[in-house]
C-alpha cells in the first residue's frame, strides 16, 4: 500500500448508543513508523479514537482506514484479520492471571494459528519462538513459565506489550499504558514502547495523561477535546499555552510526572 | 538474545494429573457398572416413556380441590420448622462462633454435633421422627426443625465470626459482661444476616416439606405417595405442577424480602 | 422505599410488624397441625428410647446389606453429578448474560424450571420408564444437577474479570479463542469446585431416592424402620453419617485447593 498512510481518519465519528459523541468528525493521517501521543482531558475521546482503529467501537460516521483497509466495513473474518494487525495495550493490562506469562503472550497468535491447535494447546514451534522473542524485547524471558498473576504491575504491563508484539502488528495502540504504574516503572514502559517503535518501525499511537511524558517521547502530539481535534504538532513544539488550549485550563502538578516523582 | 528458560520439570504435576484422571475414570466406570447404566435400555424404553406421558397428560385438573388442605399443611410444616429451628439456632450459633463463644469445649462440642446433624439428609430425619412419634405432620415439623437448626446455626456462626470485633471490645471495655456484649454488640451486627438466612431456610423448607409425605411425615407428599403407588400419573402431574407453582411463588416472595433487607 | 416509610404509621416500627406476622403464622400453623403439648413434652423421652434401640447397631446387617446400598448411593451421586456437570457446562455458558445476552433470556428460566422440581419428584417419573432401581435415581440426580450447576456456572462466569475478553478479541481471536483463553482459565477451577460441592449435595439426595424405589440406602432405612428393626436402622444411620462425613472432608479439602490460586 505504498502511498496510503498507516492510519487515516476520514471524518470519523463515533456516537455511543447513549447518544454521547465519543469522536466528532476526526480527519487525520498517521504516517508509517510514527510515534504519536494523544493527550486530552478524561472523557475527551482518546480511548474512543484508539478503539475506532481496531473496531472495538462501532464507527457511526465517516471511516478509519488501516493500511488502506476500511475498518467500518470490516466484519467477521476481515475484522479479526484487521485486529490481528493492530496490537493493543491496555491501562489495566488485561492479562489472565491464572495463565502463565508465555500463554498470555501466545494469545497474540490466536488469529494466526488454527483454532483446534489453540484449544488443545499444541502451538506451532514458530509461534512459541515468536512469543519468546517478544518476551525478550520486554526483558521477561526468564519469567515465561510463571503465573502472570504473580508478576508486579509493571511486569504485567510488559507482558501486555509482549502479547501485542507477538501479533507482529503493523500498528500498536496503547491506551494509557502507564496510568496504573509508578513514575519509575512508567518510564521503563515508555522506553520499551519507544525502542520497539524505533527498532521495528511499528506505527505507535499512545494515549497519555502526563504532559511531560508526552513531550519527552512523542514525535507528534495530537490534542483532543470533546471528540474533536484541537491540537496537532511536533512533540518538541508544544507550549504551555497549547496545553491550556487542549485542557481548557493551566497546567497543574497533576499533569506532570516529575511532580509525582517529587512527592 | 537471552537464553530460553527450560520448561519447568512437570513430571510431578503430570503424574498427579494422570493419577487424578485415572481416579475419576475408575470411579465413573465403577459407578456406571454398579448402576447398570445403559443407553440401550434408555432408548428401548422410549415406548414406555410415551405411555407415561400419555398417562401424565393432561393433568387431572379437577383434582385440585383435594390438594388445598394438604398443601396448606405442607406450608404449616415448613413455617413451624423454620421458626422453631431458627429460634434454637441463634444461641447455638453464638456458642459455635469461635470469636464469641464463652467456652472452648462447648464450642468444639457444639460445632461437631452440628456437623454430624448436617450430614443427615432431611428425609432421614423425617423417617426417624415418623417412626418415633407416628405418621403425620408433627414428624415433618420436627424433621425440618432439626434441619433448620443445622443450616441456620452454621451460617450464622460464620457471620458472627466475621463481625467487627472492635465494637465488641468497646462494649467490654466500658464494663459490659459477656451477656451484655452479646446483646449490645454481637446480635445487632449479625441480625440482618441472620434474618436473611432464616428466609433462605424457609425456601429450603418449603421445597423439602413437599416430599416429607413420601415417608409419612405429613403434607402434600402423602397424597402424592398414594397416587404414585396406584399409578394415577395424571394426578401425580397435577400435584407436581401445584408444588412447582407454590415453590416458585414462595421463592419469589422470599427473594424480594431478602432484597429489601439488604 | 421512601413511600413505605411515609405510609408506615408512627409508633409501629418494622420489627413489631414482623413479630406480629410471625405470631399469626405460628398460631395458624399450630392450629392446622393439631400439635398438643403432651406430645411435645414426651418428645425427649420418645427420641431417647428410639436412639437407645439403635445401639448397638447390627454390625452383620451393616456389612451385608447397608454397605452395598450406601455404595450404590455413592455411585448414583457420582455418575449423576458427572453427567449433569458435563451437560451443565455448555448450558451454563449459554446462560451467562455477559457472553450470550440473547440466549441467557431463554436458558436461565429453563434452568430455573428444572431446578424447581426436587430430585425425588423427578425420580417418580423416571421409575416407570426405566424401572425400579439405581438407573432411575441417576437420571433424576443428573437432570437436577444440570439445573443447579448450570445456574451456578453462569453466576461464576458473570462475576469473573470481564476485561481479558476484550484483550483476546483485540488480538483477532474468535469466540472459541475467547472461551479458551479469557473465560475458561478464569472460571474452570471454581466450576470444578462447584461440581465437587454438588456431588456432596447429590450424595444426600441420592441417599433418600430409595424412598420411591430409585435405588440406594434410603429404601433400606425405610424398610428397617417400617418393621421396627431398630438395631438395623442404627447401622444405616451410623454408616451413612460416617461415609458422608468422610466424603465431605475429602471433597472439601480438594475444593479448597482448587480455588486457591
Ligand atoms: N461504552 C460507552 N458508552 C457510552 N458512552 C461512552 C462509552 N465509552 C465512552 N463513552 C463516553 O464517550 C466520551 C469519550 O470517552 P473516552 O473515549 O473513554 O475518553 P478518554 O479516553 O479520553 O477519557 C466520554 O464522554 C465517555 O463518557
Ligand atoms: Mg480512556
Amino acid at each position: 500500500m505504498a502511498g496510503s498512510p498507516a492510519i487515516r481518519f476520514r471524518q470519523a465519528s463515533v456516537v455511543y448508543p447513549s447518544g454521547v459523541r465519543g469522536l466528532d468528525r476526526l480527519d487525520l493521517d498517521i504516517p508509517h513508523g510514527d510515534l504519536v501521543v494523544i493527550v486530552g482531558l478524561s472523557g475527551a475521546g482518546k480511548s474512543t479514537m484508539l478503539r475506532a482503529v481496531n473496531g472495538l467501537v462501532t464507527i457511526t460516521g465517516g471511516d478509519v482506514e488501516v493500511e488502506g483497509r476500511s475498518v467500518r466495513s470490516s466484519r467477521g473474518k476481515a475484522l479479526r484479520e484487521l485486529r490481528a494487525g493492530a496490537g493493543m495495550i491496555f491501562q489495566d493490562y488485561r492479562i489472565v492471571r491464572r495463565l502463565s506469562v508465555l500463554q498470555n503472550v501466545l494469545v497474540g497468535r490466536v488469529a494466526r494459528v488454527p483454532t483446534w491447535r489453540q484449544l488443545i494447546g499444541m502451538w506451532p514451534k514458530e509461534d512459541v519462538e515468536l512469543a519468546f522473542d517478544s518476551l525478550d524485547r520486554v526483558g521477561l524471558v526468564d519469567r515465561a513459565y510463571v503465573k502472570a498473576g504473580q508478576l508486579s504491575g509493571g511486569q504485567q504491563q510488559r507482558v501486555g506489550i509482549a502479547r501485542a508484539l507477538a501479533q507482529k502488528p503493523s500498528v500498536i495502540l496503547a491506551d494509557e499504558p502507564v496510568a496504573s504504574l509508578d513514575p519509575v516503572t512508567s518510564r521503563r514502559v515508555m522506553e520499551d514502547l519507544r525502542r520497539i517503535n524505533q527498532d521495528l518501525g511499528i506505527t505507535t499511537l499512545v494515549n497519555l495523561h502526563f504532559l511531560d511524558l508526552a513531550k519527552e517521547y512523542a514525535e507528534r502530539i495530537i490534542g483532543l477535546s470533546q471528540g474533536r481535534l484541537v491540537f496537532d504538532g511536533a512533540g518538541g513544539d508544544v507550549t504551555e499555552g497549547d496545553f491550556a488550549e487542549i485542557y481548557g485550563r493551566h497546567m497543574t502538578a497533576d499533569d506532570v510526572l516529575e511532580a509525582q516523582v517529587a512527592l | 538474545m537471552s537464553p530460553r528458560p527450560e520448561a519447568p520439570a512437570r513430571t510431578r504435576r503430570h503424574l498427579l494429573t494422570a493419577a487424578a484422571v485415572l481416579f475419576v475414570l475408575g470411579l465413573t466406570v465403577w459407578s456406571a457398572n454398579g448402576i447398570g447404566v445403559s443407553l440401550v435400555e434408555l432408548f428401548s424404553n422410549l415406548g414406555r416413556m410415551g405411555r407415561l406421558i400419555d398417562d401424565s397428560f393432561p393433568p387431572a385438573w379437577s383434582f385440585w380441590p383435594r390438594l388445598i388442605k394438604p398443601l396448606l399443611e405442607t406450608l404449616q410444616i415448613a413455617i413451624i420448622g423454620t421458626i422453631f429451628g431458627s429460634i434454637l439456632a441463634l444461641p447455638l450459633a453464638i456458642l459455635a462462633a469461635r470469636t464469641v463463644s464463652p467456652s472452648r469445649p462447648l464450642y468444639w462440642l457444639n460445632r461437631n454435633i452440628m456437623n454430624v446433624l448436617r450430614t443427615m439428609p432431611d428425609l432421614f430425619w423425617a423417617m426417624l421422627f415418623a417412626s418415633a412419634v407416628g405418621f403425620g405432620p408433627f414428624a415433618g415439623a420436627l424433621a425440618l426443625t432439626v434441619f433448620t437448626v443445622a443450616v441456620v446455626s452454621k451460617l450464622t456462626s460464620e457471620s458472627i465470626e466475621s463481625i467487627d470485633m472492635k465494637l465488641t471490645e468497646a462494649v467490654r471495655a466500658s464494663g459490659g459482661n459477656w451477656l451484655e456484649t452479646v446483646f449490645f454488640s454481637v446480635l445487632p451486627q449479625a441480625l440482618p444476616q441472620y434474618v436473611s438466612y432464616v428466609l433462605y431456610a424457609l425456601e429450603l423448607n418449603v421445597r423439602a416439606s413437599t416430599v416429607l409425605g413420601l415417608v409419612g411425615a405429613g403434607g402434600i407428599g402423602m397424597v402424592l405417595n398414594t397416587q404414585r403407588t396406584t399409578f394415577q400419573y395424571d394426578r401425580v402431574t397435577m400435584i407436581v405442577l401445584f408444588v412447582f407453582l407454590v415453590v416458585m411463588l414462595i421463592e419469589q416472595l422470599s427473594a424480594a424480602a431478602r432484597r429489601r433487607l439488604v | 422505599m421512601s413511600a413505605t416509610i411515609v405510609a408506615r404509621r408512627p409508633g409501629m416500627p418494622r420489627s413489631l410488624w414482623l413479630g406480629l406476622t410471625l405470631l399469626i403464622l405460628l398460631v395458624w400453623s399450630f392450629s392446622g397441625l393439631e400439635i398438643d403439648g403432651g406430645r411435645v413434652a414426651a418428645l425427649p423421652k420418645t427420641m431417647a428410647r428410639m436412639f437407645g434401640l439403635f445401639f448397638p447397631p447390627d454390625v452383620e446387617y451393616g456389612r451385608q446389606s447397608v454397605v452395598p446400598a450406601i455404595l450404590e448411593s455413592i455411585q448414583i451421586a457420582w455418575f449423576g453429578t458427572l453427567v449433569g456437570a458435563a451437560l451443565s457446562l455448555p448450558l451454563g455458558l449459554l446462560a451467562s448474560a455477559n457472553l450470550f445476552p440473547r440466549a441467557t433470556r431463554l436458558v436461565k428460566p429453563l434452568l430455573a424450571a428444572v431446578r424447581a422440581v426436587p430430585e425425588l419428584l423427578l425420580a417418580i417419573y423416571f421409575v416407570p420408564v426405566v424401572g425400579l432401581g439405581a438407573f432411575a435415581g441417576t437420571l433424576a440426580i443428573g437432570l437436577h444437577s444440570i439445573g443447579t450447576l448450570g445456574k451456578l456456572t453462569a453466576d461464576v462466569v458473570e462475576s469473573m474479570d470481564q476485561r481479558p475478553i476484550e484483550a483476546v478479541a483485540a488480538s483477532g481471536g474468535g469466540a472459541l479463542s475467547v472461551l479458551r483463553f479469557a473465560v475458561l482459565p478464569q472460571v474452570l477451577p471454581e466450576i470444578v469446585a462447584l461440581w465437587l460441592f454438588r456431588f456432596e449435595i447429590s450424595l444426600r439426595a441420592s441417599a433418600v431416592l430409595g424412598v420411591v424405589g430409585a435405588g440406594g440406602i434410603g429404601g433400606v432405612l425405610l424398610n428397617t424402620l417400617r418393621y421396627r428393626e431398630f438395631a438395623r436402622a442404627g447401622a444405616v444411620v451410623v454408616l451413612t453419617v460416617i461415609v458422608v462425613l468422610a466424603i465431605d472432608a475429602v471433597s472439601g479439602s480438594i475444593r479448597e485447593r482448587l480455588v486457591r490460586e
